[in-house]
């Protein structure tokens, strides 16, 4: 019997190569898979939702559509976001329309582990308020796959610190929109060092002063320049 | 006859060719920072911010508050004062809304962060509304008039009617970026019945600050490209063009400051109108270069800035600060429509002498027409 492979692996087709009717299914599902990850970089969360419902009909499993699909669907917002062709807003949309695909999802999850990317622990610096930077390193993350644990704004070292022993991140991000308070990024990585638990984590940094100049200076891991360049940079930290 | 310091600003804002580069330095943040933990050098213990400046030979780029103030009528204002903290709440007929500011400890009064904003819900765009039909402009110049006298002629006084432009306010102060652009796309008309009268205020108060004596307004603040582009020429071109006209109507000129990532909105920059584009910040802090930014306004408007605030850091080496700053005025030669200055201000923990430094750079190789 010939096959036609198509996006989520083999069809079948008759002698004449006419696919058979309970390979649509299939068919289907390829199709809705396609659509909803577009839907998801275009910020159409209304067709978020219906897509996955459907998916969902034509035999897809959860764990599949948010590691194969959503996951993706935002790597590649992130890429459009740090060449300059999204912004904000387009960004903010493509996170709705994945909380809508997941809220269709979430139901169907109980007592099942999609696997994480990783393991993030962020926060932007003491005697920083600011946290728009950081708010959209974490969407990204999320979006991408990662397990973030965001510790808000104005955070001490100590808390950082504490929050590494404890939780075991895989990566550290340090976020600093001042250039009063980005001198506390160096002080959190050497806190680090003091305690001991510097080998156990790679630490990013950014933040509008930051530059990966000063990066280094302060023996950080990693430099993100902006949110989707961030959840770049933090794949490639887990893969070192 | 030699020109003052502040006629030479002025004199490049308004596009007239200068004999050298004017340079306006900012270092409030550097001066506020030290004074309040009582770590200026030595020789400047007791200084005032200006004094600084004008010991380094530099222009003075002085920031100031808003010359209008905002009073409310027909409702109940309850402000709690409670360190770092000041909180809000409008009590109107038509229900309570509340924000939260928190000023940071190190930059003053001109860093306030809204950790709680007036918008919350949909139910509150009656309340904000009611609010600000019930405001009234009223003239508060005490500081701008102080802060003239002490800079006189060694520098400008940078301030304005307001900080921020309806749609920034509404967009920045009441919503928050994320929660505007959320509201934009579920409830547009009620977000631009917002705008509209957070508009028909500012009229008001450009109104009142245009009779004083201010050259250059300041007419909206930290823009970046979280201001997304289209939003920007629907909601922010139309009233940048209609604030500058008006300016321009009373001799006077327009000014915005752009310390942030503006590398999508700089193609739209011309279309505002606006005379002075201030805290310009280049790379390494943002993706666009000097001769980026110079190539793309021309003669015809004025950029200051230039400098980003992290070559005035320790671990930037001499050596590298000057290379940077010559490499400057060759990025902008023939160097006219330029103010040197600070993008968009001198560090904490900034190096002061190289102030002086970019003057004494300024004398050797900032001679106009630029021709290094």
């Amino acid at each position: 019997m010939p096959k036609v492979r198509g996006g989520a692996g083999v069809l079948s087709q008759d002698s004449k190569g006419v696919c058979l009717p309970e390979v649509w299914t299939q068919v289907e599902e390829v199709m809705s898979r396609s659509l909803l990850s577009q839907a998801v970089i275009e910020g159409d969360w209304d067709e978020a939702t219906r897509l996955t419902v459907r998916v969902l009909d034509s035999g897809a499993s959860p764990q599949d559509v948010i590691t194969q699909e959503l996951h993706p669907a935002m790597g590649v917002v992130g890429e459009k976001f740090s060449s300059g062709e999204y912004f904000l807003p387009d960004m903010l949309k493509a996170g709705r329309a994945m909380n809508s695909a997941l809220a269709v999802l979430q139901p169907l999850l109980a007592n099942t582990d999609i696997a994480s990317v990783g393991k993030v622990v962020i926060g932007t610096v003491e005697g920083d308020i600011h946290d728009i930077g950081k708010n959209m390193v974490v969407m990204f993350l999320k979006g991408v796959g990662f397990e973030v644990s965001d510790l808000g704004a104005n955070v001490p070292e100590e808390r950082f610190v504490g929050a590494v022993r404890e939780m075991r991140p895989d990566i550290l991000g340090l976020s600093s929109l001042l250039t009063t308070t980005m001198p506390a990024m160096g002080r959190v990585i050497k806190a680090l060092d003091v305690t001991g638990l510097r080998s156990s984590v790679k630490v990013i940094v950014g933040g509008a002063p930051i530059t990966q100049d000063y990066a280094d200076s302060i023996s950080a891991d990693a430099y993100g320049h902006d949110a989707g360049q961030a959840a770049r940079v933090c794949k490639e930290l887990i893969k070192r | 006859m030699v020109m003052t310091q502040k006629q030479r600003i002025l004199a490049a804002a308004r596009g007239e060719h200068l004999d050298k580069l004017p340079f306006g330095a900012r270092i409030d943040l550097w001066y506020n920072y030290n004074l309040g933990h009582g770590t200026l050098p030595e020789k400047y213990k007791g200084w005032s911010e200006v004094d600084i400046i004008r010991d380094q030979g530099a222009g003075a780029h002085y920031r100031s508050l808003p010359m209008i103030k905002e009073e409310y009528h027909d409702m109940e204002v309850i402000k709690k004062d409670e360190p770092p903290y000041i909180t809000t709440e409008f009590r109107t007929p038509l229900g309570s809304v509340c924000k939260k500011m928190a000023f940071t400890p190190d930059t003053g009064e001109y860093a306030p962060y809204e950790i709680e904003n007036l918008f919350k819900s949909e139910s509150d765009y009656p309340i904000i509304k009611y609010v600000l039909e019930h405001t009234i402009p009223v003239l508060d110049s005490e500081k701008y008039s102080k802060a003239r006298d002490e800079v006189g002629e060694s520098g400008l006084v940078v301030t304005g009617a307001t900080d921020d432009s309806p749609t920034q306010r509404v967009m920045r102060e009441m919503m928050g970026y994320d929660r505007f652009f959320y509201e934009l796309m579920d409830h547009p008309t009620k977000v631009e019945e917002l705008i509209e009268v957070m508009k028909s205020l500012q009229r008001k108060e450009y109104e009142i600050a245009v009779k004083l004596d201010l050259e250059i307004f300041n007419i909206c603040c930290n823009w970046s490209d979280d201001i997304h582009t289209p939003i920007f020429k629907k909601y922010f071109t139309p009233w940048l063009q209609e604030i500058t006209d008006f300016l321009h109507a009373h001799g006077k000129l327009s000014m915005v400051h752009i310390d942030g990532e503006n590398r999508r909105l700089i193609p739209f920059f011309l279309d505002t109108h606006v005379d002075v584009f201030e805290a310009w910040t280049p790379a390494p802090m943002t993706m666009v270069t000097n001769a980026e930014l110079k190539k793309a306004l021309g003669d015809k408007a004025t950029i200051w800035g230039g400098i980003p605030a992290i070559l005035f850091e320790p671990t930037c080496s001499d050596e590298e600060f000057d290379n940077y700053i010559i490499n400057l005025f060759k990025e902008i030669a023939p160097g006219y429509r330029f103010i040197v200055g600070m993008g968009d201000n001198e560090p904490f923990d900034g190096k002061i002498e190289r102030v002086r430094r970019v003057v004494e750079l300024i004398d050797k190789y900032g001679t106009l027409p630029i021709e290094i």
